[in-house]
């Protein structure tokens, strides 16, 4: 989860961690009334979830008497990034240097980058300056520590009291960084006034997803939950029911998709659109026992509109039984109303318990079970014939 | 030969009195795997499926000489289970939990690597070197049909599709040394490729099987040690996702790690690059058996 920068600070500042004072607003007259409150020049920041807003005009440094005129012309702009409902508005920093400091992950360990040319978009300093950004990957077990992150920046070519003084706030912020389950934590710029004092002017937190439940002091985030109601729906019910996440992501084609498993649901999306198939989603499930998201994921693909057709396609499963995933199927048929003589319904589901599965579709009527060694190839070639031959079916009908 | 485990293979199953690790443990010994222990703080001294709980993985080594751990333990508890069976001196430890936090899922890999230890995980359906050893729930209840014993390694990053690949290599006459379900989370224990430089040695394998997706530098760290010559065996890659670049989502946020580290992140690159670097590429599972006629002559 992408926290917007007014949610970050805050966490930052609970830290004691050196963030310049700010507040968001959602009126103009609320950030005039906050600007003044600063004074000089302030900064107004759009609040959405996503970095790179210096360029599309999104962060503004204007004089505090100008605030209210500038939040005007911002608030409800919508931008490529999304419609701004709420303005940072900050005190301007008085700024003699400024750095940059970035935790992520390689593959397999965190990794901590920085650059005494902050201020900057990185990617920028990585085209023209490669040299200039010192990357290290971290010991999980050990941790950054003060001497070992002063060293670093040293590397980096940071001389004198700014040295010791970032070093030890690169420790701390490795702490925050662990503390708050971060997947990524940028402070770009870090900033350093005339009188050697530290401010985290540019704050950019990502939490990790699959730690979110162990973080109750962090908001619900409204502005991160999908516009798309079915999307949102299955949102919702994963989060009443933690653990073995279902995904569901609508796209424009017209054949939904059941497939598990991750691996089998990415080749059989590649081979439906190889085979000139269209997705109406894409979806992961875990196979794992438990019928609830497998049901949202299928009442999802009921109640999309554009759906014309559902293919359930799983790995062979080898741990779970597959009867679960029909029990589920018959009844979102039940309860979305579905006539499966006109919205075709292919299965391609073997594993244990595949006979009783089998029974069960039966029972549901005009479903497509696939033959028990079908390859996915076969499930993909079956959906998108199905489907051509609905659609062509239902022009006729409009037409006569 | 086999890689990882086989028939010396001493499983301890951590989280033995849960549901998935009962039934795990019935089907893997109904396999003829060799389950010496189990573990569930708090059960030591009971039975389960006639195998002996113990308290700890240190007690459970002590009185089985347990070499591998199998683990069904919930996510919260994952990090901290890897760790103590690698203290323990448990040379393979398998992960099955899913979606683990990235700092929990690092340590993890840290401490399981200081110790010497060979994490398999985090989720993954298992190991099986066929007729010798299976860890985890791979090949469900009827391994045998889904796993024929041959001289194809797999290295997969989906459970299920090491299932498809076994199935597609038994349609076209081939068969497995050992199958590794590597994991699907983004870290892992060990890449891609480290599991290639085991096959690479072994002298009961001919050629390896790669399943890869989207996302992290698996593919391209094969690609690399095909061209520097560090794998010398064939490989024959199947890798899926290649929709997704049709469907960029959103604008990315965290860019430090994926503009240094991988370049080569998307399914259409990744293949390029595989090509590029010497491996057979198969489109559908139907060419995996072809490919390797080809490669193995």
């Amino acid at each position: 989860m992408k926290l917007t920068e007014d949610i970050a600070k805050s966490l930052m500042r609970r830290l004691k961690l050196p963030v310049p004072e700010g507040a968001p607003a959602e009126t103009a007259t609320r950030v005039g009334e906050l600007a003044s409150e600063f004074g000089g020049t302030v900064a107004l920041k759009a609040l959405l979830p996503t970095g790179r807003r210096g360029k599309s005009g999104l962060v503004r440094l204007v004089d505090a008497a100008n605030a209210e005129a500038v939040a005007t012309e911002m608030l409800g702009q919508e931008t490529e990034l999304g419609l701004v409902k709420r303005v940072y508005v900050e005190r301007g920093a008085k700024i003699a240097q400024e750095f940059y400091l970035a935790f992520s992950f390689s593959d397999r360990v965190p990794i901590l980058a920085i650059s005494t040319a902050g201020g900057v978009e990185i990617e920028q300093v990585h085209a023209t300056t490669p040299e200039r950004i010192v990357t290290t990957p971290i010991d999980p077990l050990k941790g950054l520590r003060p001497w070992e992150a002063i060293d670093l920046w040293s590397r980096a070519g940071l001389k004198g009291r700014a040295l010791a003084d970032v070093g030890r706030l690169t420790a701390r912020l490795w702490r925050a960084f662990v503390e708050l389950d971060a997947e990524m934590m940028e402070i770009n710029p870090l900033a350093v006034d005339a009188d050697g004092r530290l401010s985290m002017v540019g704050t950019m937190i990502e939490i990790d997803d699959g730690a979110l439940g162990r973080h109750p002091e962090l908001p619900d985030a409204p502005s991160q939950q999908p516009d798309n109601p079915r999307e949102r729906m299955v949102n919702d019910v994963n989060r009443a029911n933690p653990g073995g996440d279902a995904r569901y992501v609508e796209l424009d084609g017209d054949i939904g998709l059941l497939v598990a498993g991750g691996g089998a649901g990415l080749l059989q999306h590649d081979m439906i659109i190889d085979l000139g198939g269209r997705p109406a989603n894409h979806s992961d499930i875990s196979p794992a026992p438990g019928t609830v998201k497998t049901e949202a994921v299928l009442d999802a693909v009921f109640s999309n509109p554009n759906t014309r057709s559902l293919l359930i396609g799983y790995n062979h499963l080898q741990m779970a039984p597959v009867d679960r995933v029909v029990e589920a199927l018959a009844n979102s048929v039940r309860s979305n109303k579905v006539d499966t003589s006109r919205f075709p319904i292919i299965l391609r589901l073997f594993g244990p318990r595949e006979a009783e599965a089998r029974a069960l579709a039966a029972q549901i009527g005009g479903i497509t079970y696939l033959p028990s060694g079908a390859s996915l190839l076969d499930g993909a070639r079956a959906i998108v014939d199905a489907t051509r031959k609905v659609v062509a079916e239902e022009g006729e009908g409009a037409t006569a | 030969m086999s890689v990882l485990i086989d028939n010396s293979t001493r499983v301890v199953v951590q989280g033995i009195t849960g549901n998935q690790g009962r039934y795990d443990t019935r089907l893997a010994l109904d396999y003829g795997v060799n389950i010496v222990a189990g573990v569930t703080p708090g059960r030591g001294g009971e039975e389960v499926e006639g195998v002996p709980v113990f308290d700890t993985v240190a007690a459970a080594v002590a009185n089985t000489d347990a070499n591998a751990a199998v683990l069904y333990v919930p996510v919260n508890g994952i990090c901290d289970a890897v760790t103590e069976a690698a203290e323990a001196g448990i040379g393979v430890i398998l992960a099955t939990t899913e979606n683990v936090p990235r700092h929990d899922a690092v340590r993890a890999v840290a401490a399981a690597r200081a110790a010497g230890a060979w994490l398999v995980g985090f989720n993954t359906n298992g190991v099986i070197s066929p007729g010798k050893c299976k860890i985890g729930g791979i090949g469900g209840d009827n391994p045998d049909a889904l796993y024929p014993a041959g001289r194809i390694g797999v290295v997969s990053r989906s459970g299920g599709m090491s299932a498809e690949i076994s199935m597609a290599l038994k349609a076209s006459g081939h068969g497995v040394s050992t199958a590794i379900s590597m994991g699907g989370d983004r870290t892992t224990g060990r890449s891609m490729c480290e599991y290639l430089d085991l096959f690479d040695a072994d002298q009961d394998t001919d050629a390896m099987v790669i399943y890869g997706e989207p996302g992290t530098g698996n593919e391209a760290e094969v690609a690399a040690a095909l061209r520097s010559k560090r794998l010398r065996k064939p490989v024959v890659a199947i890798v899926a996702g290649r929709f997704q670049e049709n469907h960029p989502r959103g604008v990315s946020f965290g860019h430090v790690a994926a503009m240094i580290g991988d370049e080569a992140d998307s399914a259409s690159a990744k293949i390029r690059l595989l090509k590029e670097s010497g491996a057979e590429i198969a489109n559908s599972l139907d060419e995996i058996g072809l490919a390797l006629d080809r490669q193995l002559g």
